[in-house]
């Protein structure tokens, strides 16, 4: 007969337990020369099939650091390895959050002073209560101050097991403190966004405040993700936050993961809160390609379009019409500075009008999933035409064969307020036909631009528009500047006459842009509209005032006819079928052929140009078509891939985005090597820099 | 005037590339000259047309002596030599710290624990480790005949300074070198340098 059920049993064995074992779980302590260690647990008592959390607490010597899970440039992450009874299990190591600890250029991510690294246990369901639980952990670290010393420990703790529903905890304030420090899971929605070589790691919550946040800095959990050493620039609004990473060389990969460490001002004090980042990298840069790209933040997109804009009345696409609208000013130096001022809005209003159209557009494009770049309404013949027809027209008042009031002569001219509306059709038309120009800085940040927020977007192309108009709108203000221009008189006649063959050179350019596009067909239909648009600036200038209804109605018709045979033709015109030419120094573009190549260990170099893109032409006139370039190609084997973006090719706009650029020329030149990393060269060529860049390039680059 | 202007955007444009702290792979590798440790200059440029091996090191960091300790380094360098590369040891850590050595000192290191390198290069002042952005120690580049930098990286594919990592690790110095004899492109160019943080004298 039994005096007592075991039931009851377990009960005073649990009793007794937890009332005399507490010297037993004094955690065994292991002293090396630089570090202190301790196995220490939340649980007094533990049970059948319970959860415990033990925790490695270890003082390190000051000036000394262990390492984090992702040890940064250089060391190891201290690792613990469990011996326990059979039946339970350790999970991996719950790291709070570290710091960084820079070494020169070298950035290490670890723990000075103190730490306590917390694993929880398993417990079985075969433990019975009176059994003991002992804990065995072999913990290996490698401590570091200028040297680094491998160290080795082994800690024991023996816990009592007593009976289910009896098992009672500790507070103990290293564990407690550790798990304030671990990174708080789903707190703050976070993204990642690679665009321009930079990572954006960013957070939207109502917690965010910008007095508050004083410092926040990401660690990734791996490592090759980011450079540990680099930078990460915070940007704190209300609301949200973003920290611009720079992205390791090599691999970027689908998912950002780490902790984001943030310093916030609670009062007089500052707290620091670890959140667990864990999300999705989406943007234009996945793994395959990591290219550093220029740069660049906000306000030097915004400093690099206006500059390109300024440079872009030097282009040949723009000067003739500045040149025109210069001419009339001399022209009316007498006129009173206010009507003046307003000619220079009123351009400046139509330049910034064409270049807010230009922004919606891409914007909308953009919203629909597909992408444009700059110089994108050339690739639509039917805009070619047209505005081949404009130019053509503005040439033909130029050489002053129209003459009626009102009209397209009156784009240089001021007359009464009306004239006005002339000034801002002229800063519409220098936008329009700026455009198949790229000027220097424009591509940077045009590429800087497209990655970015609709307000954003708008404001880069406004200053690009800006830039634009500023040099028309400052003589207008100032026309003190007029001074430095010659006196007005008959030669500005003949000028503005000669001018007008600019203006026919660009509308012969642009019928040959057609040609590429539309074929034979459609160039014979421009040049007929060319003919009726003539005939009819004649038909009407010629008039007399008795058949003046007659001949206006004839000159509407034949300029009607003349649209109507352009879009007839020009519209369902298939492009011509690119013939390969046998003896052509270059192959085609595409990313499957780069890849090729690149994979026989061949050195490429890939042109991405258009027919419609003036500089491209003046750069293969200048550059890459001189003989020494040809031959330099040649003794280097260097393959020569031409992408043509004179129609919409989603290849070629995926490539430029790549490299953070929206509009062409483009040109890079990729050393043999299947991981050598790509050159992009200049937007404006000459042939030293074509020759320095392809590997004829003996000086090694030294950078630090 | 124009061209002046043209010229100069064209400058701003190519500095606007940012620089990277270590050379690029597929590059030419950064040229030095430094003394070594038999006391003569050593060019660089001079060994065009060999393969070089360069190995940063720091003979008392933990996981320099595990490399050594297990006969992993010395092996390696063995069978590199063996087909003509020139292996060149190279240290950073100025006078005081760990790791310095005279030149007599580090080839009597060499001596004792059979190490075979072609030659050690003495860089106290950290020129040439920053030139290469050596981080650790070890930590291992390899340049082709043509003077092209082919890889940079750790000695093998497990960070750790435990010897039972070895039987497991991919050996990136070994699996180099038998890709170039191959004229077969490198595996894995760039790889996780592990180690001893390089302290750079100031």
């Amino acid at each position: 007969m039994k005096l007592f059920r075991p039931a009851t049993l377990s009960f005073f064995v649990a009793l007794a337990l937890t009332t005399f074992a507490v010297p037993l779980q004094a955690a065994e302590i292991a002293k090396t020369e630089h570090v202190t260690a301790r196995l220490i647990s939340d649980a007094r008592s533990v049970e059948a099939g319970g959860t415990i959390t033990v925790g490695l607490h270890k003082i390190i010597k000051p000036r000394w650091h262990t390492y984090w899970q992702n040890s940064g440039d250089a060391g190891t992450p201290t690792s613990i390895a469990w011996t326990l009874p059979a039946g339970a299990s350790a999970g991996e190591i719950l790291w709070p959050a570290p710091k960084r600890i820079m070494i020169g250029p070298v950035a290490n991510y670890g723990y000075e002073d103190d730490v306590t690294l917390l694993t929880v246990i398993k417990l079985p369901e075969t433990l019975r209560a009176g059994d003991s639980f002992p804990i065995k952990a072999v913990v290996d670290w490698l401590v570091c101050e200028e040297i680094c010393i491998p160290e080795q420990v082994t800690l024991e703790l023996t816990l009592p097991v007593v009976a289910k529903g009896f098992s009672t905890g500790i507070s103990i304030r290293e564990i407690e403190s550790a798990r304030a420090k671990l990174p708080v899971e789903n707190a703050w929605p976070f993204t990642a966004n690679a665009a321009n070589g930079k990572i954006e790691l960013a957070a939207a919550s109502s917690d965010i405040s910008r007095t508050k946040i004083k410092s926040a800095q990401f660690f990734p959990s791996d490592w090759g993700v980011i450079k540990h050493a680099a930078n990460q620039p915070l940007v704190v609004r209300d609301g949200e936050l973003s920290l611009a990473l720079d992205p390791y060389e090599q691999k970027v990969p689908p998912t950002l993961r780490g902790v984001l460490v943030v310093d916030e001002a609670n009062g007089t004090r500052t707290t620091q809160t670890a959140y667990a980042v864990d999300a999705p990298l989406t943007g234009a840069f996945t793994a395959q390609n990591t290219f550093a790209m220029p740069q660049i933040g906000m306000l030097t997109a915004l400093a690099f379009a206006l500059l390109g804009g300024i440079i872009l009345n030097l282009m040949p696409c723009v000067f003739p019409v500045l040149s025109i609208k210069v001419l009339s000013l001399l022209n009316h130096s007498r006129m009173g500075y206010r009507q003046r001022h307003f000619h220079g809005l009123a351009y400046t209003a139509g330049v910034l009008a064409c270049f807010g159209v230009f922004a919606a557009i891409v914007l909308a494009v953009k919203a629909g999933g597909a992408e444009l770049g700059w110089g994108f309404q050339f690739q639509s013949p039917l805009f070619v035409l047209l505005l081949a027809y404009l130019i053509f027209a503005v040439g033909l008042s130029q050489s002053g064969l129209i003459a009626f009031g009102g009209s397209l002569s009156r784009l240089g001219a001021y007359g009464g307020n009306d004239g006005y509306g002339m000034s801002f059709l002229a800063g519409a038309l220098a936008a329009v036909v700026a455009t198949p120009c790229t000027a220097p800085f424009m591509g940077t940040a045009l590429g800087f631009a497209v990655a970015q927020p609709a307000p954003v977007l708008f404001a880069i192309f406004l200053a690009l528009g800006l830039g634009l108009a500023l040099p028309y709108l400052l003589l207008c203000y100032f026309p003190v500047l007029l001074r430095f221009l010659p006196r007005p008189g008959p030669w500005m006649e003949r000028l503005k006459q000669a001018l007008a063959f600019p203006m026919y050179a660009t509308a012969i350019w642009l019928v040959w842009v057609l040609a590429q596009q539309a074929g034979a067909n459609a160039v014979a239909a421009a040049l007929v509209g060319m003919l009726l648009i003539a005939f009819g600036a004649w038909i009407f200038t010629s008039a007399g005032k008795s058949w003046r209804i007659a001949n206006f109605s004839l000159a509407a018709v034949s300029i009607v006819a003349a649209l109507a045979i352009g879009v007839y033709f020009v519209k369902d015109a298939a492009a011509p079928e690119q013939t390969a030419d046998a003896n052509a120094r270059y192959e085609a573009f595409s990313p499957t052929r780069l890849e090729e190549l690149r994979a026989q260990n061949r050195p490429v170099f890939v042109n991405l140009t258009a027919a419609w893109c003036i500089t491209c032409l003046v750069n293969e006139r200048v550059a890459l078509e001189r003989a020494n370039v040809i031959s330099a190609f040649e003794a280097a084997n260097i393959a020569y891939l031409k992408g043509d973006w004179t129609h919409r090719d989603p290849a070629i706009t995926q490539m430029l985005a790549k490299f953070g650029r929206n509009g062409v020329p483009l040109y890079v030149f990729y050393p043999a090597g299947a991981s050598a990393q790509p050159v992009v060269l200049p937007q404006i060529l000459t042939p030293e820099i074509v020759l320095r860049e392809i590997g004829q390039s003996k000086t090694a680059r030294i950078e630090n | 005037m124009i061209k002046k202007l043209i010229a100069t955007a064209a400058l701003t444009t190519i500095l606007a590339l940012p620089a990277t702290a270590s050379p690029d792979i597929g590059r030419e590798a950064p040229n030095f000259t430094a003394r070594t440790a038999d006391g003569k200059m050593l060019d660089l440029k001079s060994l065009r047309g060999k393969i070089v091996v360069l190995e940063w090191t720091n003979h008392d960091c933990p996981y320099v002596k595990m490399h050594y300790g297990a006969n992993n380094m010395q092996s390696t360098q063995k069978a590199a030599t063996g087909q003509g590369v020139v292996w060149l040891q190279v240290i950073s850590s100025p006078q005081g710290k760990q790791g310095f050595l005279e030149g007599p000192a580090a080839i009597k290191k060499n001596e004792e624990r059979n190490a075979v390198p072609t030659n050690v290069v003495l860089d106290p002042d950290g020129k040439v480790g920053s030139l290469y952005g050596a981080q650790t120690t070890p930590h291992m580049y390899v340049i082709d005949a043509k003077g092209t930098l082919v890889y940079k990286g750790g000695i093998d594919s497990i960070p750790s300074y435990r010897a039972d990592s070895l039987p497991k690790a991919v050996n990136y110095v070994r699996e180099t070198l038998a890709a170039i004899a191959a004229n077969k492109p490198v595996p894995n160019p760039s790889t996780r340098a592990y180690g001893c943080t390089i302290h750079y004298g100031s």
